[in-house]
């Protein structure tokens, strides 16, 4: 049985059209997200950062699934165009808000800003114990990392899939971002 | 009656009120997202109280938005950010001219800014030789056929997908075919390019941080991350008034914004952005630059006003929109200048001048369901009325406005010459001469005037026969209890006194709203320091004040402490008014069932929706047996006190189109007959159903034959 605050999270996520995969370990989370990319029939795959001990696992899943992957130490001569290119993007959010669905990126490289945005499917990795309940505890955490980067810094709270109403009000996603994201709970 | 300008208002409404679908398009558009937020309130820890949090956060931010400004910047620069306070649009204009010159820039990529568009940032950019491309759907929409925004959250809400295909069939050569999925896709394509190639983005910002150099801006579409992210150049807008102090105070607009808005918990997207990030790594690197423009373009001195500096609060939600009634008939080409809706009123006001605001200010019908909806509790008719107020110094009050704040003295007349006047009112010639005289809809079945008035009726009765009261009452009539319904009057007066209470009539003249809804702040003030004083020692006696009438209820207990700067005896006087059904539901115990078996469709006035919303009639009548429903769309009828009984547009016409889908709310619903405390909301509802409606206490009288 997932905990309460992960399914506080994947019902919230659900509602906002995300897909929640819950896996018991980091290696089941690399297979799964590996799963997740072949399904969508990407070839391309671009990756972003992650928590810490995350990357190298996800980054070996995807290679060994015999997926292109690409990135995150773009040559600045090749993006945007390299990530725009890719079908799928991979990152981890640096932590995650149950009550509203939303996997929060922190981001010093506007690169780790595109996996999330450019990409048609966009994968966010993480672990359970990076879940807080609600929006309002976020501020001390943003705070925290402005506060750590003295210069250039950007946070983004991500909540679904990219999504307009502007014609008729008729909901439709991924006009201008992802059509299609999907959340990968360790929930070790 | 010659007035230009209100035939153009008066033909833009009758415009409005014809065009189908458009109008039941924006209609739905606006009931779904009221629907959508009490939802999600209602899931919401604390439901609506973060609005008081809100509130705290802005009155705390703007008492001291100097210093917030300063330190704001200091932050955004040691960020690198390049920054320009702005005093006027002219300013900040030639600064983006400037840059986009030195950059060599062809092509801007904007994502949704009001503050670029309350500046019209977007044609001196285009004289320039730059294209300027709108990427937030809705403002790439209304860009291609040059319209400004209908709606502040959805500004081309009035288009339907087959005038939006053409104008895509127009732009991309493309065959795109009439189905909302099949644009979409469309528009996929044709938006890509556009964030790859940009040279400068252009965003607004939600919110600044002062204390952390950050600013805020939330999309769902996820676009203002995209024209933040790839250009070379980032060019931010922003207002002022949107600096908060934290990220905590960040984090409750956060909030506050897309539940008022939609419903929804948080936007898709909120990007947090401090300085400018580089875009990938080494060789190829590109200098990159963010430019803060912070716009004051007279917010300044509108902190300065007393009455004004409230809208510096407004977060751009556009909720007030959302539950306005008659913006949701005409929408904000209509009702809005640059900025729309009822906020719109202040705003350009303050930003655009006084004459563009009082072209469409008298279609706020001061309801003042916008003030009860709004996160940041701002009192938006109190400040609408200001506008009307200082409009009518070049552009006097019509005369049927005038004769309306004046209502009591007509009243009076009524009563004083009836039953002639009932005749009069009930003679075709009459009324035909005093709708063109006075300007009243001779359709309006008026209530008849009584000779015998309550206060005459209480004098000649004499003193309250209670004796050791239970609680004492000074019984506010208004003008319909006293001149045209004695008989509610006395009920009610009956009705408390059964119940152990000590009833008196205090002198009293009537609560004077309407000088409040027409625009006569001077005549509201006199009313309500008139009655203050007349009331002031009853309340000290220890009496409370109660009405039937729920505008009074309201007039009395929030009206009158702001208008008199919460004058300390006016607000004594607040806190011991109440409204009839309230103060009865804690006194009755035992009562008959005389109205068991029956069903009602009950009426909620909107002057009551902070007074309880009812709940106190609704009980009193429950306890007697009684299923009683809510029948509502979540805004007003339309009447709004007496603007529903002017001939023409501004009014009889406006006030219907309004109560339609209420109408039939109340004929779908099968209920015998309409319950509302209300005297004008009830003549409303009675012609537009065809349904009979009760006042509660009559209802009762009558059952018990």
């Amino acid at each position: 049985m997932p905990s309460d605050i992960v399914t506080r999270f994947k019902e919230k996520y659900e509602i906002l059209a995300g897909h929640v995969h819950l896996c018991a370990t980091v290696e089941e989370a690399a297979v799964r997200a590996a799963e997740i990319c072949s399904e969508s029939g990407a070839e391309h795959v671009v990756v972003g950062e992650f928590a810490d001990g995350l990357a190298e696992p996800i980054v070996s899943g995807l290679d060994s699934a015999g997926l292109d992957v690409a990135g995150p130490d773009f040559k600045a001569s090749e993006v945007p165009a390299a990530i725009d290119r890719a079908d799928v993007g991979v990152s981890g959010p640096a932590f995650v808000i149950a009550e509203s669905g939303t996997l929060v990126e922190f981001a010093t490289n506007d690169v780790f800003r595109l996996v999330s945005t450019l990409p048609r499917v966009h994968v966010g990795v993480f672990r359970e114990q990076d879940l807080i309940d609600t929006l309002k505890e976020s501020g001390p955490r943003v705070k925290a990392y402005f506060d750590a980067n003295s210069e250039n810094a950007t946070v983004t709270f991500i909540s679904g899939p990219s999504r307009t109403a502007d014609i008729e009000m008729k909901l439709t996603l991924g006009v201008h971002g992802p059509e299609v994201t999907h959340a990968v709970v360790i929930e070790a | 009656m010659a007035n230009t300008r209100y035939d153009t208002l008066n033909a833009k409404i009758a415009t409005a009120i014809e065009e189908r679908p458009q109008r039941d398009q924006l209609y739905n558009a606006m009931k779904r997202a009221r629907d959508s937020r009490r939802s999600a309130l209602e899931a919401l820890p604390g439901g609506a109280g973060f609005r008081k949090e809100v509130r705290q956060i802005k009155l705390r931010c703007q008492s001291k938005a100097d210093d917030l400004v300063d330190q704001f910047v200091q932050n955004l620069e040691k960020r690198g950010a390049n920054v320009l306070l702005a005093k006027d649009g002219a300013e900040a204009i030639g600064y983006v001219l400037k840059l986009a010159a030195e950059k060599g820039a062809r092509t801007c990529a904007k994502s949704k800014s009001l503050t670029t568009e309350e500046i019209e940032i977007n044609h001196p950019m285009e004289d320039a030789g730059l294209e300027v491309i709108e990427t937030d759907l809705g403002e790439l929409i209304i860009q291609k056929v040059h319209e400004k925004p209908f709606h502040l959250v959805f500004p081309a809400v009035h288009k339907t997908a087959v005038q939006v295909a053409e104008i895509f069939r127009r732009e991309t050569g493309e065959d795109v075919p009439n189905d909302v999925n099949e644009i979409m896709k469309v528009v996929r394509r044709y938006l890509r390019p556009i964030f790859m190639n940009a040279d400068i983005g252009m965003t607004g910002a939600n919110v600044g941080i002062a204390d952390t150099g950050a600013i805020v801006i939330e999309t769902n579409e996820g676009n203002a991350r995209l024209v933040s992210s790839i250009p070379d150049v980032h060019i931010c807008v922003m207002g002022r008034e949107k600096i908060v102090e934290t990220c905590d105070d960040a984090v409750m607009m956060l909030l506050a914004h897309p539940i008022s808005a939609v419903g929804q918990h948080t936007t898709t997207y909120v990007t947090f952005q401090a300085g400018r990030s580089p875009l990938g790594y080494g060789e190829g690197r590109e200098p990159r630059e963010t430019h803060i423009v912070i716009l004051d373009n007279g917010r300044t001195e509108m902190a300065k006003d007393p009455l004004f500096s409230d809208a510096l609060n407004c977060i751009r939600c556009g909720a007030c929109m959302n539950i306005c009634p008659t913006y949701g008939v005409v929408g904000g080409h209509t009702f809005g200048h640059i900025y729309p809706g009822p906020i719109g009123i202040p705003w350009t006001s303050e930003v655009h001048g006084l004459e563009l605001a009082g072209d469409f200010a008298p279609l706020c019908i001061s309801c003042g369901l916008c003030k009860e909806i709004c996160p940041a509790e701002i009192d938006i008719p109190m400040m609408i009325a200001g506008v009307k107020e200082r409009d009518a110094e070049t552009h006097p009050h019509p005369r049927v406005n005038r004769f309306l704040m004046d209502a009591e003295r007509g009243a009076k007349m009524g009563s004083m010459t009836a039953p002639f006047s009932n005749w009069a009112m009930r003679n075709g010639a009459f009324r035909y001469v005093m709708e063109k005289v006075v300007g009243i809809d001779r359709r309006r079945d008026l209530p008849v005037f009584r000779r015998k008035t309550l206060e005459k009726r209480l004098k000649r009765r004499g003193p309250s026969p209670v004796k050791d009261p239970k609680r004492k009452v000074a019984f506010f009539a208004d003008i319909f209890a006293n001149y045209n319904s004695p008989e509610l009057g006395m009920a009610a007066v009956e009705h408390l006194e059964r119940l152990g209470c000590e009833v008196v009539y205090p002198e009293q003249v009537a609560s004077g709203y309407p000088f409040i809804g027409y625009g006569d702040l001077a005549g509201a003030r006199k009313t309500a320091r008139k009655n203050v004083l007349l009331l002031k020692p009853w309340v000290e006696k220890g009496y409370h004040i109660v009405t039937t009438e729920p505008t009074a209820a309201y007039c009395l207990s929030k009206s009158y402490p702001k208008l008199l700067d919460d004058d300390p005896d006016a607000v004594a006087v607040a806190k011991q008014t109440t409204e009839f059904f309230e103060f009865v539901d804690g006194l009755e115990e035992d009562v008959d069932t005389t109205l068991a078996g029956r069903r009602f469709g009950f009426h909620i006035p909107c002057h009551q929706r902070p007074l309880g919303e009812g709940g106190g009639a609704m009980a009193f009548l429950r306890r007697r047996g009684a299923e009683v429903e809510v029948i509502e769309t979540g805004t007003c009828c339309g009447m709004a006190g007496t603007f529903g009984l002017k001939a023409g547009q501004l009014g009889y016409e406006l006030a219907n189109a309004v109560g339609e889908p209420l109408f039939d709310g109340f004929r779908e619903s099968g209920v015998e007959a309409i319950v509302t405390e209300s005297s004008v909301c009830g003549i409303h509802l009675g012609e537009g159903t065809g349904i009979q409606v009760w006042h509660p206490l009559m209802l009762i009288a009558a059952a018990k034959g």
